[in-house]
């Protein structure tokens, strides 16, 4: 079953300026688990340090976990959702 | 993907989503101010705008408080429909003459030969230690001036179709948002204001306050950040009190009525503002309930901000700060009575 999930990697989404940067936090999610997401789609906002960037959806289906909170911290790479392809 | 599927917005995205629409649909709608292209406004009020829009619709412009709202006044005197932020409310000092001598009253010194349709934006509240200057409310400044109407929203839903009212809105309009609301990451918001926002257009209609949560004993009137501390109290008093909380949304046009009709089914009233105590919105809702319904009227408190300066250290300005433990207290005084 998971390994059918796409994770949404936020290595993916980390900006050329800040490689230094190893941690974020996630600023906001836009969209509740078991809620649909179409690839593209704005899920969620991170921000590192005082830059904030948006994650869109790398696959459209469903968004089934969050695995990171608002407010939380993570690290460059880490998942941070996991989505059911449609 | 429709909102009911459960994507919600920030309080900023749901104002930027209207002022994108509202610029898409006509070339008059631009937005000028501080900070507002390359960074997106200080709180995030214009975020990605730019990316949309070219510079000359989404214009930074230099600490000149006085010049760019009067140039913001004298374009919606000729026709266009400008937005201006006022970075932090408490700047306002500065430009005055330009908002309460030409902006709130252009229209009737001209005898209605030209109107003003403007929306003046603007960062109010404190909660983050900022210090005295970058941290007040002053609900009670503006909607005291007449000529001006003032909308304060405390959700998504509500920023986003209380902005698209304002720009369509033929008067000016200060549209006054707190900070903690907006969703920010350094600034994280209580739970509440993040809501379902339809990708449509809609409007929000002024004078027309919103019951956020329905009770029989006490009624709670505020707006912005504090109808969240609001909620939080009511839940918090579930057991022993069933609290209505009533937010107002505008100031001007202030909805009396709803007010009058929740006192006259409670009989009681807390009102609270994280504006200053004296002379402002908590006295101005007594006197309305009281003047509409003195007979109803049991017993009445008001939590406020007291009249002094906005301490800079954490727990100083925690301590003045109206909480949540202040409303728990406040609700149960009046109910006790």
């Amino acid at each position: 079953m998971s390994e059918d999930l796409v994770p949404v990697d936020s290595a993916a989404v980390w900006p050329e300026d800040a490689q230094d940067v190893t941690e974020a936090i996630v600023a906001n999610w836009f969209v509740r688990e078991g809620s649909d997401v179409e690839e593209g789609d704005t899920i969620a906002e991170i921000q590192i340090e005082k830059v904030s960037v948006d994650v869109p959806a790398p696959a459209t289906g469903e968004l089934v976990e969050r695995l990171v909170d608002e407010t939380e911290e993570f690290e460059r790479g880490d998942a941070l959702a996991r989505i059911r392809p449609a | 993907m429709a909102a009911s599927d459960g994507k919600e917005l920030t309080m900023s995205r749901a104002m930027v989503d209207a002022i994108a629409h509202e610029m898409r649909e006509s070339d008059d709608v631009f937005v000028m101010g501080e900070d507002i292209a390359d960074y997106g406004g200080i709180f995030d009020s214009t975020q990605g705008l730019l990316d949309e829009f070219d510079r000359d619709r989404i214009m930074d412009v230099p600490i000149s408080e006085t010049a760019f709202l009067g140039a913001a006044v004298g374009a919606a005197q000729s026709g266009m429909r400008p937005i201006a932020e006022l970075m932090f409310v408490d700047f306002f000092g500065v430009a005055m003459d330009q908002i309460y001598n030409q902006m709130a009253k252009n229209t009737y010194m001209s005898g209605g030969s030209v109107s003003v349709p403007m929306v003046l934006m603007t960062a109010v509240g404190g909660t983050y230690n900022d210090a005295a200057q970058h941290s007040q409310t002053l609900y009670g400044t503006f909607a005291h001036l007449p000529g001006m109407k003032v909308v304060v929203p405390s959700t998504a839903y509500d920023a986003k179709g209380l902005m698209h009212a304002a720009i369509r809105d033929d008067d000016p309009v200060v549209f006054m948002f707190h900070k903690r609301l907006m969703g920010i990451g350094w600034m994280p918001a209580p739970e509440g204001p993040k809501t379902a926002v339809p990708d449509e257009d809609y409007t929000v209609e002024f004078g027309e306050a919103d019951v956020k949560r329905e009770g029989d004993d006490v009624t709670v009137v505020t707006l912005g950040l504090h109808v969240h501390r609001a909620i939080e109290a009511a839940e918090d008093l579930a057991d022993e009190v069933d609290v209505e909380v009533v937010d107002l949304r505008s100031l001007v046009p202030l909805d009396t009525e709803t007010i009058v009709e929740s006192v006259s089914k409670t009989g009681r009233l807390v009102v609270v503002d994280e504006d200053y105590r004296s002379f402002g919105v908590s006295g101005e809702i007594i006197a309305r309930a009281a003047e509409n319904g003195l007979s109803d009227l049991t017993a009445v408190e008001r939590v406020t901000m007291p009249d002094t300066p906005i301490p800079y250290a954490r727990p100083l300005e925690q301590e003045v700060n109206p909480g949540t433990d202040d409303i728990i207290e406040a609700v149960r005084s009046v109910n006790d009575e």
